[in-house]
């Protein structure tokens, strides 16, 4: 098992999954699906596969053509994932809230929806400004009905979430952060494997406090951590991993032994989705203190100085803790 | 009013060989009549015959007119003694006898079904609702298309896709019970008249969504190209549609990865109340696409030879992996947009509508295509008077029956609503304070 980048391990998982599939199809606009390994081994899924199966050296930049073309591929019976680029997520939505999400029901069971769209997701860096800073479309996409959405933070889940999701017969949103990807990573097994969605892990056991974080937010929740440690502060760390379906009983768990829950998210605040984790708990948990940290509801700006003032990063996330530690 | 049929001189001959060929039946005629808009288009020339006489309905097309009336698509109307001579008459006339019936048949179920759901409507007794889009007036064209098709070809149709389901394959019994909202309907009541889907007949469904179907007919396209099967796929739309982006989208992308797909345009003039006129810039919409390197036919959608010779060429072209093609079907919607408003129990047609002339609406009913299939069929010896007959009586008593079923089979139980999201598990009952024990959160893996 060689140690293997983030990009490699989701590839592989494709690879994986279209070697067992011969009828599974993989669209892209620009994202040419090549990865290499440190011993040198390259994954080359538009050689491997070809251009009927996958989008060759590209597809036109028409994001809403990628995503219909898979989801109508799925609707007859592919396995099909369409991958668009951050900004374009919003383009996709319109065939996601209209068809992915509704076909199985309203054509009464009959047609099933093995689509996986796959999001690069922005992230709140500085320089990028506006419409290449944006987090938070977990809320969006977990809104119509019919669909799932995960949101994995590192290589291994990257994996078995990417697996477990084209095996989905459902539609399922993977948003894929690039914050999540440097940084350390955890092994990556070669051989395929699932990561149940609607499993949180506990990364963390503690407590005092249940600290909810998911995508890029646990960036800044690993970093929060040593810190809250020294203050004494016994931290139990969520990543839910999956947003649609939600492990609310992990999540009422914890608060019940905590009775406090701190929820940090990338997000814009108003309606982003740590407030529907808040709703989650406390409609089980009566009497929990709890606080929402996200990104305000401003585009953000391509400056540093304003960008990192912004981003609920570790000091904010330690002095949210210390409040809901005595409140 | 301009008058229906005005002289317009003599028709540049060239010109309508280009727009005949185009429903000819030859496979070179394809390539060659990529664009015949470069000139004056006759109506004559949709029919795919009886150009010789040199009369011209109309120069231009209806797009782009902006001193468009109620009324004016009468100068559109095709001649009356069709279907005609020419190569796709013949083309038809080939058919084997059985399959001439068996679209006379599907033409016929099409319009008698609709006829009598209009009449159950309208009469009010069996408290039907929701949307209902009649395809009356246009039958040639879903049966046209779809006789040149395989079984295991696609179709995804639209809001008004009655038709294509009933030329496909449909079973009325399933059609009646979903539009009473009955379990054994096609999607259990869950969809009702703008979603009725045989995913076991290669029909993608109707879909509430207007240019929805582009990307639905190329997936499935896609979907039969990465297994090699050669089926080809075809999307049903309006003129309405054709504003949408994913029109463009769609068939560009097609022409670009050479999808096996037939885009079929049944341009009925008006999209909801807004004529065509004031929405479409080009004579025609078929001239949207010129630019690209892809079949384009014109034809008289209320003849179904040279809807069926159009369609031939198109499906040939898309199965030998040339890519997709573009047919525009000229046609003629006999009642409004949705629903029955100016129809009557027992009354063909909807009048006294507000964006349409009555004496439009009746000289384009007196372009039946069935009326017209069913002449040239006795005209030229193909069928018996014996044979239609029976159709017509059998057809009959397959809609009653399937009303009939309809009315007795049972409602869903209203706990299904939470079922059918997913594939597995119900959605949460959160309606209720205590939602458990009525679902659960749906399962994974």
């Amino acid at each position: 098992m060689a140690k293997k980048s983030y990009n490699y391990a989701q590839l592989e998982a494709v690879a994986q999954e279209m070697r067992a599939n011969p009828d599974m199809v993989y669209y892209y606009e620009y994202q040419t699906p090549t990865a290499t390994l440190p011993t040198g081994e390259v994954l080359d899924l538009a050689r491997e596969f070809g251009d009927v199966r996958t989008s060759g050296r590209g597809w036109p930049i028409d994001e809403q053509w990628i995503v219909g073309a898979a989801i109508g591929a799925a609707t007859a019976g592919s396995k099909a994932i369409a991958r668009i680029p951050t900004m374009a997520a919003i383009f996709a939505i319109e065939y996601v809230q209209n068809q992915a999400g509704k076909i199985r029901s309203m054509t009464g069971g009959q047609a099933s929806m093995p689509f996986v769209l796959w999001v690069d997701g922005a992230g709140r860096q500085r320089g990028s400004a506006g419409q290449h800073t944006d987090v938070g479309l977990e809320a969006l996409y977990a809104q119509p009905p019919g669909t799932k959405v995960v949101v994995p933070s590192n290589a291994y889940d990257a994996k078995g979430l990417m697996i477990t999701a084209i095996r989905d017969p459902d539609p399922v949103i993977y948003l894929d952060y690039g914050e999540v990807k440097s940084g350390d990573q955890p092994d990556v097994p070669d051989q395929a494997y699932e990561i149940p969605i609607g499993k949180a892990e506990i990364r963390q056991q503690g407590r005092d406090l249940t600290l909810v974080a998911w995508a890029p937010a646990t960036v800044d929740a690993k970093r929060a951590l040593p810190d809250l440690a020294k203050l004494g502060i016994s931290v139990e760390f969520i990543d839910p991993r999956s947003l649609k379906p939600l492990d609310v009983e992990t999540l009422v768990a914890s608060v019940k032994k905590t009775r406090r829950l701190l929820v940090v998210e990338h997000g814009h605040y108003t309606a982003g989705f740590g407030s529907h984790v808040i709703a989650e708990v406390v409609q089980e948990v009566p009497g929990v203190r709890t606080r929402k940290i996200a990104f305000p509801d401003v585009p953000g700006p391509g400056s540093a100085v304003m960008m990192s003032w912004l981003r609920p990063d570790a000091p904010k996330i330690v002095d949210a803790a210390i409040q809901l530690m005595k409140a | 009013m301009t008058p229906m049929h005005t002289r317009e001189g003599t028709i540049d001959r060239r010109t309508l060989l280009k727009v005949m060929g185009a429903v000819g039946a030859t496979a070179t005629v394809a390539s060659a009549c990529r664009s015949p808009f470069d000139e004056s288009v006759s109506a004559q020339g949709l029919t795919g015959g009886k150009f010789d006489k040199g009369i011209t309905l109309a120069t231009a097309g209806p797009g782009g007119n902006k001193q468009w009336r109620p009324g004016d698509a009468v100068k559109f109307l095709p001649p009356e003694d069709i279907p005609v001579r020419g190569k796709a008459a013949d083309l038809l006339a080939s058919l084997p006898k059985e399959k001439l019936l068996h679209l006379y048949e599907r033409m016929t179920a099409s319009r008698k079904w609709e006829t009598a759901m209009k009449d159950l409507f309208l009469a009010g007794k069996d408290g039907l609702y929701g949307a209902f889009h009649t395809y009356v007036g246009e039958e040639a064209i879903a049966v046209g298309v779809i006789s040149t098709l395989n079984q295991d070809d696609y179709i995804a149709s639209t809001h008004r896709g009655h038709g294509h389901l009933i030329a496909k394959g449909g079973d009325l019994n399933k059609m009646s019970a979903e539009i009473f909202f009955k379990e054994s309907g096609y999607n259990k009541a869950y969809g009702g008249s703008m979603h009725i889907t045989d995913m076991s007949k290669g029909i993608m469904g109707m879909n509430g969504i207007v240019g929805a179907s582009f990307y639905m007919a190329a997936g499935a396209a896609l979907h039969g190209m990465v297994r090699g099967t050669k089926q080809v796929s075809v999307a049903f739309f309006g003129d309405g549609a054709a504003a949408s982006p994913y029109y463009f989208s769609g068939i560009r992308s097609c022409a670009n990865q050479k999808i096996p797909t037939i885009f079929v345009n049944e341009n009925n003039f008006q999209y909801m109340g807004v004529p065509m006129a004031f929405t479409v810039p080009t004579k025609y919409i078929s001239e949207y696409t010129k630019g690209l390197d892809i079949p384009h036919f014109l034809v008289d959608g209320n003849d179904i030879s040279a809807v069926h010779a159009a369609a031939s060429e198109a499906v040939e072209w898309a199965r030998a992996g040339k890519g997709p093609s573009m047919i525009e079907a000229m046609t003629y919607r006999w009642y409004d947009h949705s629903g029955f408003a100016g129809g009557r129990v027992g009354q063909d047609g909807a009048m006294g509508l507000p964006y349409r002339a009555d004496e439009e609406v009746r000289q384009w009913m007196s372009r039946d295509p069935i009326v017209r299939y069913k002449r040239w069929l006795l005209g030229k010896s193909l069928v018996t008077e014996v044979d239609l007959a029976k159709i017509d009586k059998d057809t009959q008593a397959a809609v009653e029956a399937s009303i009939d079923f309809a009315r007795k089979s049972a409602d869903p139980v209203p706990e299904a609503g939470v079922l059918n999201t997913y594939a597995e598990g119900a959605a949460l009952a959160t309606q209720f304070y205590n939602r458990k024990g009525l679902g659960s959160q749906p399962k994974s893996t």
